[in-house]
């Protein structure tokens, strides 16, 4: 019995170290010797076989062989592990520096990205935004806006007739007219949206984007429309700048105006961005004309308001440097990638 | 407008050096562009409002410097004395309508020459921009600069009988102007006319046959206030606009015409030697009473406020010629005849803010109301920017106007004639778009042949759609177009076009994202500019609400390479709901899978092969999907082999083997029996 269990253990010992690191073959040798029809399984059946007294004592020898081989086959393995381990940190590799797998990369034309800041700074001053149609009736383009037929101002603006007998709306005032129609005061509103002109040339296009902000209320004054309009600003860009407001004539408003902001390149000292006025005119304003207010039934006695508008490409272009305004609708996407903001 | 700084300053004697004045005028309104030595003057380009005609002459601009510098005006030049004889008889003038023609005066000057002005006339004439004609024409010109009440001249003999008669034009009445152009008129414009014919084009342009000539050696002058609304639709149905009908349609001063007339007669005298009548016709029938208005320091208050103290505000009303009285609280004034645009009180406040310079205004927010924020629902144009531009797309900005026809095939079918414009532009700008798809497809025209291949663009905006209503509709949409690769190239993976489930799974999800849920039915056949066998739309309760597809081989001849393109309404998809999600508890079991490769013919409609399986009773909760497809042989053209996998996700107790398969084979036999599919790799 004991020269039995010394040739299995030798041969056991051979064919672990001819497995060597191979996880595959260690299994197979446990399999060889401690499977179900392994060498030490047989041995444990033959002990039922032996006589009382010589069982015991081969039982204990079969089982310290036993124990034996299965530390040794333990350790077989984990060396087996740790070498599969070395051979992939040794093999999985690949340089890591090239290029990677890339999703498109899309963007928000610079419009959309301006007009959306300037919303927010709008929200978070308590502005409603609202919306309207872009093909208007003369009522709601002119007429309520205090530009009867006839009347001069209406030169200013070249308009597109429908052949409906519409028009492509010329400014987003229709918007605040149709705002006041339905809600009453108080109204505190922007309305961004596209214009319509008839015109084409290397400073005008046909269609534009405009933004427009109308306050109604019982205690609204034109130091109000300052206060308004140096938030605006201050917010939008992030920094000290200041306004100025000169007379402006619009039909809609009285008093008129039109505001100038600080050049934020030379804060008012004078370049080449602000033809040397320390100045940069962003739109008209003013408060809101009597006759617009009698138009939607809104009492001018006891109510008062103001309105201002201003170009959201030019406030683009500046933002971005872009200096062809035709860029803008001629999505090229050369151009558009240009600008990758997403939100 | 042109002005002569040396003009100005001999109505109104100011020190002040150029740049003062022009800063002065602009910062009361009156934008000075630009400032330009000629000469030994100086030009300011002003840009005058329209709601400002007595700015529309030196005189106008004169008032305004002198309330802004403290310089009071020169005295007005005395008239001159008329040598000539008493008569009264030689002209008569009748106005026919007197709604439009509000004062027509009349006089007429004798012995005049015609010869060239004197150098002081054409350098003055040439520094407002006007190039000199001869000592009468100049006359003319001069007195509308100065006066901004325009004027003008017919030779005298020439008019017939000695008659002006101011009325409206006959129907189709022809009249040749002297720009030598034949001009039908209508009874809605106004003319003067002789004892015979037409000789001017009221307030516009005179006629050719009544013209000053080197001959001429009576001069009629007339000097006259027409309605402003009568020459403005004139000057529109003409396409005629002059410096005088600019004037005249804002409204001149009704009581300026006798000085307009008076430095007409002084000019032909000095310059051109004439001798002018003592008499003159002067009918007036809309002579009316000097408007008065009250102004209380409340309004300004409330306007601007701030309260400038009363001093100030009748120093401010009284620079400007208002003549004010009274106060503290309410002032009156009394509106000069040249002042048209002062109407309200409102105006005065503008009068006092703007003489006390709107620098004086303070910088407050407390006035402003709170208003309650009407909606927390996100517009859904801007999640469409949002989902396209994530997934790699570029937002593009279309026209609203396109060529007519350009969107035909790009509409569904009866929906009616887009708008036209009725004075396009450009002819490419024309109607009003009906989809968002032919602008985006020549943006892709344009970048394909400026070498992008990789085209990802969409737009958001309105198109429109005429109806039956006052307003054509104008629903929200989203145009999408993709040329192209599906993915940016990359060695990881071999390089592939854009293909029908690219798009289709970005509309799809694009249409998840706006409406959470929502499953619109997908069949085939898109818009009539899309490929008939590789198209699709989507809709829900019969009405589409997208369209997706590759474009008609016919309008992808034209381009290099093959586009794709989708577009989506977005006001035809359901309102997003204010329900908050609810849990529901997390599966403890886990789930089973079993695929089935089933073949589907050229014709048959995956959404029905789904539905049909998802009827079959299942002992768990089910999801089925196509996860992979296989084209080609043995199968037939147009065939394909698509593999289900059906996943059991059993929520109480586990699933025996029994009854996964028992629901196979119902699933099997669903496919072979009511719809007659063959399945693959299974024994019949």
């Amino acid at each position: 019995m004991q020269s039995t269990l010394e040739r299995i253990e030798r041969e056991f010992d051979t064919a672990l170290a001819s497995a060597g690191t191979d996880s595959k073959a260690v299994d197979q040798v446990r399999v060889r010797y401690l499977g179900r029809k392994g060498e030490i399984t047989a041995l444990m059946k033959q002990l039922r076989e032996l006589p009382g007294d010589q069982r015991k004592q081969a039982g204990q020898a079969v089982n310290r062989l036993k124990q034996a081989v299965q530390a040794r086959l333990e350790t077989a393995l984990e060396a087996a592990a740790t070498a599969r381990q070395e051979t992939i940190l040794a093999t999985e590799q690949s340089d890591l520096t090239l290029p990677a797998m890339q999703s498109w990369r899309g963007s928000l034309h610079p419009v959309t990205q301006t007009r959306r800041e300037l919303e927010s700074v709008f929200r978070n001053l308590g502005f409603t935004i609202e919306d309207g149609p872009e093909v208007e009736d003369d009522f709601h383009n002119f007429q309520a806006l205090n530009m009867p037929p006839d009347h001069p101002a209406r030169d200013a603006t070249d308009t597109f007739y429908l052949e409906d007998g519409n028009v492509l709306r010329t400014h987003t005032s229709p918007v605040q007219i149709r705002t006041m129609e339905t809600r009453k005061p108080p109204i505190k509103m922007v309305c961004p949206g596209r214009v319509y002109r008839r015109d084409l040339d290397a400073t005008h296009l046909p269609m534009f984007h405009q933004l427009e902000a109308l306050v109604v209320g019982e205690t609204v004054t034109m130091a109000d429309l300052k206060g308004t309009l140096e938030a605006l600003w201050g917010g939008f860009y992030g920094s000290e700048i200041r306004m100025r407001l000169r007379p402006g004539y619009f039909p809609f408003v009285e008093p008129g105006c039109e505001y100038d902001i600080s050049c934020r390149v030379c804060d008012g000292a004078g370049c080449r961005v602000c033809k040397q006025s320390g100045w940069i005119e962003l739109g008209g304003a003013g408060m809101v004309h009597p006759a617009v207010f009698e138009a939607v039934d809104i009492d001018p006695a006891r109510y008062s308001g103001f309105a201002f508008g201003l170009g959201i490409d030019r406030i683009a272009m500046m933002r971005h440097g872009i200096d062809d305004l035709r860029l803008l609708l001629e999505n090229d996407v050369r151009f558009l990638g240009q600008f990758p903001g997403v939100s | 407008m042109d002005v002569s700084l040396n003009w100005l300053r001999e109505l109104c004697p100011f020190e002040a050096s150029p740049q003062v004045a022009a800063s002065a005028l602009t910062s009361r309104g009156l934008t000075v562009d630009s400032v330009t030595a000629v000469g030994g003057d100086t030009r300011f380009e002003i840009d005058i409002p329209a709601n400002r005609p007595d700015c529309l002459g030196h005189r106008g601009l004169a008032r305004e410097l002198s309330a802004a510098l403290g310089v009071p005006l020169a005295a007005d030049v005395q008239p001159v004395k008329a040598g000539g004889a008493e008569v009264a008889s030689a002209i008569d003038v009748r106005i026919d309508d007197p709604d439009l023609c509000g004062r027509y005066t009349a006089r007429i000057v004798r012995e005049v020459r015609v010869e060239p002005s004197p150098a002081w006339v054409v350098e003055r004439l040439q520094v407002c921009g006007i190039r000199s004609i001869n000592n009468v024409v100049d006359t003319s010109n001069l007195v509308m600069l100065e006066t901004g009440n325009p004027i003008h001249f017919f030779d005298l003999p020439t008019v017939a009988d000695g008659q002006i008669v101011v009325r409206r034009a006959g129907v189709k009445e022809i009249l040749t102007t002297l720009d030598g152009q034949e001009r039908r008129l209508d009874e809605e414009m106004l003319v003067i006319a002789d004892g015979r014919r037409g000789i001017a084009l009221a307030g516009v342009m005179g006629g050719a046959e009544t013209e000053i000539g080197e001959q001429t050696r009576v001069v009629l002058i007339e000097a006259a206030w027409f309605l402003p609304n009568s020459i403005r639709r004139t000057t529109r149905r003409t396409g005629l606009s002059t410096d005088a009908s600019h004037r005249f349609e804002r409204g001149v001063d009704p009581e300026g015409v006798r000085a307009a007339q008076d430095m007409a007669v002084r000019l032909l005298v000095e310059l051109a030697g004439g001798v002018a009548d003592k008499s003159w016709v002067d009918v007036y029938p809309a002579a009316s009473e000097p408007r008065h208005l009250e102004l209380r320091a409340g309004e300004i208050r409330r306007l601007l406020g701030y309260s400038p103290s009363t001093a100030e505000s009748l120093e401010a009303l009284s620079a400007l010629g208002l003549q004010p009285s009274g106060g503290p609280d309410s002032i009156e004034v009394t509106i000069p005849s040249w002042r048209v645009d002062l109407e309200r009180e409102a105006d005065l406040v503008e009068e006092v803010a703007r003489h006390l310079a709107y620098d004086r205004i303070p910088t407050s927010l407390a006035g402003l109301p709170v208003v309650e924020s009407a909606s927390v629902q996100r517009d859904r144009g801007e999640l469409a920017r949002d989902l396209l531009s994530t997934q790699g797309f570029h937002e593009a900005y279309g026209y609203a106007m396109i060529e007519a026809g350009e969107d035909d095939r790009f509409v569904e079918a009866g929906l009616n004639p887009p708008t036209a414009l009725t004075h396009p532009i450009v002819e490419t700008m024309a109607v009003l778009r009906r989809s968002i798809l032919p602008g985006l497809l020549r943006a892709t025209d344009f970048n394909q042949r400026h070498g992008t291949r990789d085209v990802r663009l969409f737009e958001v905006g309105r198109v429109f759609h005429p109806g039956g209503a006052k307003f054509p509709a104008e629903p929200l949409r989203v145009g999408i177009v993709w040329s192209g690769r599906s993915r940016p190239a990359h060695w990881g993976e071999s390089d592939r076009d854009v293909q029908w489930f690219d798009l289709i799974g970005l509309v799809e999800t694009t249409l998840d994202g706006i409406a959470p849920g929502y499953r619109p039915l997908r069949e085939t056949g898109g818009l009539p500019a899309h490929h008939p066998g590789l198209a699709v739309h989507w809709s829900a309760a019969g009405v589409p609400v997208a369209w997706a597809g590759a474009l008609h081989p016919e309008l992808q001849a034209e381009l290099p390479y093959p586009v794709w393109l989708a577009e989506i309404d977005l006001d035809r998809l359901p309102g997003s709901t204010s329900e908050v999600p609810q849990y529901s508890p997390l599966p403890k079991l886990g789930a089973v899978e079993r695929d089935i490769a089933v073949v589907l013919p050229l014709g048959s409609v995956w959404h029905d092969v789904h539905e049909a399986l998802l009827a079959v009773p299942a002992p768990a909760p089910v999801r089925i999907d196509a996860i992979d497809r296989y084209e080609g042989k043995p199968l037939p053209t147009g065939s394909s082999a698509v593999t289900v996998r059906v996943r059991l996700q059993p929520d109480q107790s586990s699933l025996t083997d029994d009854k996964i398969e028992a629901y196979r084979l119902k699933l099997l036999a669903c496919l072979t029996g009511p719809l007659g599919l063959k399945i693959r790799g299974e024994a019949p």
